[in-house]
């Protein structure tokens, strides 16, 4: 491969994998913006919906070819969906007690919830079925089955390059793209969209026009749940390899897209998780990939230095 | 006598206690030798476990007792506490300070650690400290690892010079000096910790914590307080790493030092309590010796053939991470200032709920 | 010279001005007071003077001197200070593991006493024969240090502390007292700016660290006689009963040696004897020598203690003078009680 090839395929890895961390990032951020809560547990809960994703395929008995579509189907029906619930009933029972309890309460409680998760992800990852291995070396990573092949979709338009696009690279920006943008225009136009932001910017305003504050956090908890619960089953199609640690390293991932791009800020969160993305492909080709983690939170101290509001955050500042 | 001042006295009571139960528990190992139980005897683990995470959560309680900070990273200091001890006392490097000199020089090494890390990150708002702690604890160990060359990687910096009085240096074939040694550091940074907390430095963080705004306008940089604080977590989590290492007399592997140890940590100190030494103390005894309570309840099952060692779902030990989540949840929901905390960290915590103080 | 001299001064809030270039000037020994309507914008003053809101436009004088901490040579040897460090750091960082094996690795013979000579020459012999990167990353990681020290210095340039420190301090129109500290140890933060034990005295107790307590305490206390709450010094500040409150805000206040006091509102919610008490006690503090600056409502307290009086409304000063010129200003008038109307 030419050099500017091998540019232009790390520009292609990195925006896929930007897109998934951005999916992510949005449930970050989405839920800072209107609790100012880190949700910890955030990035676990991505990864027990890949789990999900793994036994859907297993209970199928899909594999490369057989029964694909079928699987799609259902993984993108009941991932999001459970991932959404989940998000919301840890935020009815383990934070919205905690709502008036000084900040740092909420914070332990999510990394506790963040904890039980990741428990969670290693016993699944133990269930006597064929995909997770029958139960033995329950921390070891799972494959994932190739539902979607890795065809180069330049090969099939006639293009003689080195460069790989892929059917899986299509997918993640057909599914994340769109997603994305129906995403925003809920947030624009619809009535929820508008009580959510409505209530990140002064909840007792919004109390006091009559928008049920609990109600639309809980709404808001449930959305970004979903979100993540989309990227969990993108991810898995396009890396297929996942394990019950792949919550912490993609929390931080995304958690320094959503500051990057301006935390409460939601187009933030999308371009910080496309930067973010990139980085890390440009890191892993030009620098070394075993310090690009070092180089990614690097970026976060150097942000937080600099312009701790992010990219298109306001430029306030944290005063009285 | 005032409440104020029976709540001290009461306070040294179980501390006593604790440090005499302490002192008795290689005493107790014998007997239970003699009388062939020798499998449940818990000094050596106590030694290597128990007294290491309460010397951990002295240092950490300096930062989110007294500062009133979340650190999700203690572990990246104690890792750079052994590695510090480690390269300069090896001989496979020049250096060779000997334990001693390490034990001077590495959580002088951390400090600088810590007050390097915390200059441009104590400004922030606590939330995105503890991110910043907790990405800290995995670059400390991404470094690491790394560097293979300098850290000697998965197989560590060994063999370690351990501690030595008067030409005698302490070896593996008996526990008890060490468990002595370390006891005796626990029983120094208690002290050096209380004295802290009856001094100015103690009242700052105290200020800060109450309200920063008020505390600054009386002409405290809270940035420059909470920096001395998280310092000095840092010192003493190196000190911890120091003599966890020396009894080891290798550094182990870079993982030995991840989330989980920080994790634990901070569970010692949100169970047992922050901001209080009896919370600290009774909340490593219960959290460690839950943890031990396991890890022989785990090995008695297998011995007795109850469970394959495969088995994950029915081997206790590998609940601990969940049992951990489930205790922060919980605790937060119903008891956020621990199961022994000082009566003022009880009060600020529940000070909205008008149980409080009233001014008539 | 006036202790406090400001020259139109701006704060905006978004679209809001909340104070609109005020002149204000306050000489040593006076009791200044500034009234107005409720949301004049008095209390946004105070933020401006003690540093807790940036004004967007004009001048601070304090005792003739600029408020800020200044830009002199100490602060650019400080920023330079910590930028070459920063690169050498990169520098070192960024070659550790080659630098690491040309340096000890190789001149290190098992046991052998270590040559430092050689080994420092090979250092500097590496970094002389990667002399790009070395360069770059030293010039690199001196700018972004210089650049973090520069922010970071410039956001705590008008901070609070600092001018606490020059001698402003001030008491708050909704009580920030540590109220779960005693009255005494909350007096005592109060002190702190004038203490100087270091890290390893408290840790041991050392000798001095004991003496210097003692004297704080001992003042501490005095303080409060001053005041008159030397017989609650071991009662949680919370406790209190509202008025004793106030009191010892003012003495920790007072506890900085400041030259100049803020007081914002200090008779809120007290019945008149404890306006009258509070009346003498800014009294004495003006003859020890302290210059008093009062934000108040109660007109009692204004016209009895003030030497001068500024009149905001809708952050505008509408008058300035002695207590009868004030009172009869019309201005003044129509600003509380509304115009007349007039037919």
């Amino acid at each position: 491969m030419s050099a500017s090839e091998v540019f232009i395929q790390q520009v292609i890895t990195g925006l896929s994998n930007g897109m998934i961390i951005a999916l992510i990032a949005l449930g970050y951020t989405m839920v800072y913006g209107i609790v100012e809560l880190i949700n910890f547990a955030h990035g676990d809960l991505f990864m027990l919906g890949t789990f999900l994703s793994l036994t859907i395929v297993g209970l199928i008995g899909a594999s490369a070819g057989h029964a694909t579509l079928p699987a799609l189907v259902l993984m993108f029906l009941i991932v999001p969906v459970f991932c959404g619930t989940l998000n919301w009933s840890v935020d009815r029972l383990a934070y919205r007690p905690l709502r008036n309890a000084p900040k740092l309460a909420p914070l332990v409680a999510a990394i506790g919830v963040s904890f039980i998760f990741m428990n969670l992800g290693q016993f699944w990852g133990g269930l006597p079925m064929q995909v997770f291995g029958g139960g033995l070396a329950a921390a070891a990573p799972k494959s994932f089955p190739p539902l979607i092949p890795n065809t180069n979709v330049l090969h099939s338009l006639g293009l003689s390059t080195d460069v790989q696009f892929t059917l899986r690279d299509l997918m993640v920006w057909g599914v994340t793209a769109p997603l994305l943008f129906s995403f925003t225009l809920f947030v624009q136009y619809t009535r929820l969209g508008k009580a959510m932001r409505a209530t990140a910017q002064n909840p007792v305003a919004a109390q006091l026009l009559g928008i049920d504050v609990n109600r639309v956090i809980g709404a808001t908890f449930m959305l970004g749940g979903a979100l993540g619960g989309c990227a969990a089953v993108i991810y898995p199609l396009f890396n297929p390899t996942i394990h019950f640690q792949l919550g912490y390293r993609s929390g931080m991932d995304a958690f320094t897209a959503a500051v990057l791009g301006g935390i409460g800020n939601l187009p933030g969160a999308m371009l910080g998780g496309i930067l973010i993305g990139l980085v890390r492909s440009m890191s892993d080709q030009y620098i070394e990939t075993r310090w690009t983690n070092a180089v990614v939170f690097s970026i976060l101290i150097l942000i937080l230095i600099f312009r701790p509001n992010g990219l298109l955050g306001a430029r306030t500042r944290e005063k009285v | 006598m005032t409440a104020a001042r029976r709540a001290v006295n009461h306070f040294r009571q179980v501390e006593w206690i604790l440090l005499i139960i302490a002192l008795l528990i290689p005493l107790l190992d014998q007997v239970l030798y003699a009388t062939g139980l020798g499998a449940w005897t818990i000094g050596n683990d106590v030694c290597q476990r128990v007294l290491i995470f309460t010397l951990l959560a002295l240092g950490l309680n300096v930062i989110v007792g007294y500062a009133g900070l979340l650190h999700l990273g203690v572990a990246a200091f104690m890792a750079i506490g052994v590695y510090a001890y480690a390269i300069l006392s090896c001989d496979i490097y020049p250096f060779r300070i000997g334990f001693w000199g390490a034990l001077v020089a590495a959580p002088l090494i951390c400090a600088l650690a810590g007050l390097i890390l915390g200059s441009p990150t104590l400004r922030l708002r606590g939330d995105y400290l503890a991110i910043v702690t907790l990405g800290f604890g995995e670059i400390v160990q991404d470094v690491l690892k790394n560097l293979d060359n300098i850290t000697k990687g998965t197989q560590g910096i060994n063999p370690l010079p351990p501690p030595s009085f008067f030409g005698h240096a302490l070896n593996q074939s008996v526990y008890q000096p060490w468990y002595y040694l370390f006891l005796g550091f626990v029983v120094l940074a208690v002290i050096a910790v209380k004295n802290l907390e009856n001094s100015r430095l103690g009242r700052q963080w105290v200020a800060i914590r109450e309200d920063e705004l008020a505390a600054t306008c009386m002409g405290i940089n809270p940035v420059r307080v909470k920096l001395k604080a998280f310092a000095i977590t840092a010192a003493v989590c190196g000190l911890a790493g120091v003599l966890y290492a020396s009894k080891l007399e290798t550094t182990a592997e870079p993982t030995s030092y991840d989330f989980n140890v920080s994790i634990t940590v901070l569970c010692i100190l949100i169970v047992g309590g922050t901001g209080s030494l009896r919370g600290v103390l009774m909340g490593s005894a219960m959290v460690m010796g839950f943890d031990i309570l396991l890890k022989k309840i785990t090995e008695a099952l297998q011995a007795a053939g109850l469970t394959a060692s495969g088995n994950v779902i029915l081997t206790p030990s590998n609940w601990k991470y969940l049992l951990f989540g489930l205790a922060l949840v919980l605790m937060m929901r119903f008891r956020p200032e621990g199961i022994f905390p000082s009566s003022r960290i009880r009060e600020e915590l529940h000070a909205g709920e008008g149980d409080g103080i009233e001014a008539t | 010279m006036n202790v406090l001299d400001i020259r139109s001064v701006t704060k905006r809030f978004g679209g809001l001005v909340a104070v609109n270039k005020l002149d204000l000037s306050v000489a040593p020994g006076q009791i200044v007071s500034v009234i107005g309507p409720n949301g004049a914008g008095k209390t946004t003053v105070f933020n401006v003077i003690t540093g807790v809101y940036e004004p967007d436009g004009g001048e601070l004088r304090f005792l003739d001197g600029d408020l800020r901490r200044p830009f002199n040579r100490d602060t650019v040897l400080g920023i330079v200070g910590v930028g070459v460090v920063t690169g050498i750091a990169l520098m070192i960082t960024l070659h550790l593991e080659s630098l690491w094996d040309a340096t000890i690795v190789q001149n290190y013979v098992y046991q052998q006493s270590f040559p430092w000579g050689k080994a420092a020459g090979d250092f500097f012999a590496f970094l002389g024969a990667h002399g790009t990167s070395s360069t770059l990353s030293f010039l690199a990681g001196a700018l972004l240090g210089s650049a973090a020290a520069f922010l970071g210095w410039a956001r705590q340039r008008r901070s609070p502390d600092t001018i606490a420190a020059r001698g402003i301090c001030r008491t708050f129109q909704n009580l920030r007292l540590f109220p779960m500290m005693t009255v005494l140890e909350n007096v005592l933060t109060g002190m702190d700016v004038h203490l100087h034990s270091r890290i390893f005295g408290m840790l041991v107790r050392s000798p001095g660290f004991r003496r210097e307590e003692g004297i704080a305490r001992d003042d501490g206390m005095k303080l409060l006689e001053f005041v008159g709450l030397a017989s609650r010094a071991n009662q949680l500040a919370g406790s209190l009963p509202y008025g004793d409150q106030r009191r010892l805000e003012i003495a920790r206040a007072l506890a900085t040696k400041p030259k100049l006091l803020l007081l914002d509102e200090p008779a809120a919610g007290m019945n008149p004897a404890e306006t009258v008490d509070l009346m003498k006690l800014i009294d004495r503090i003006r003859q020890t020598g302290v210059t008093v600056l009062l934000i108040e409502h109660d007109m009692k307290v204004v016209m009895g203690i003030s030497d001068r009086i500024t009149v905001l409304n809708y952050g505008t000063r509408i008058a300035e003078g002695t207590p009868s010129e004030v009172r009869a200003n019309p201005q003044v008038i129509e600003a509380y009680l509304g115009k007349e109307d007039v037919g």
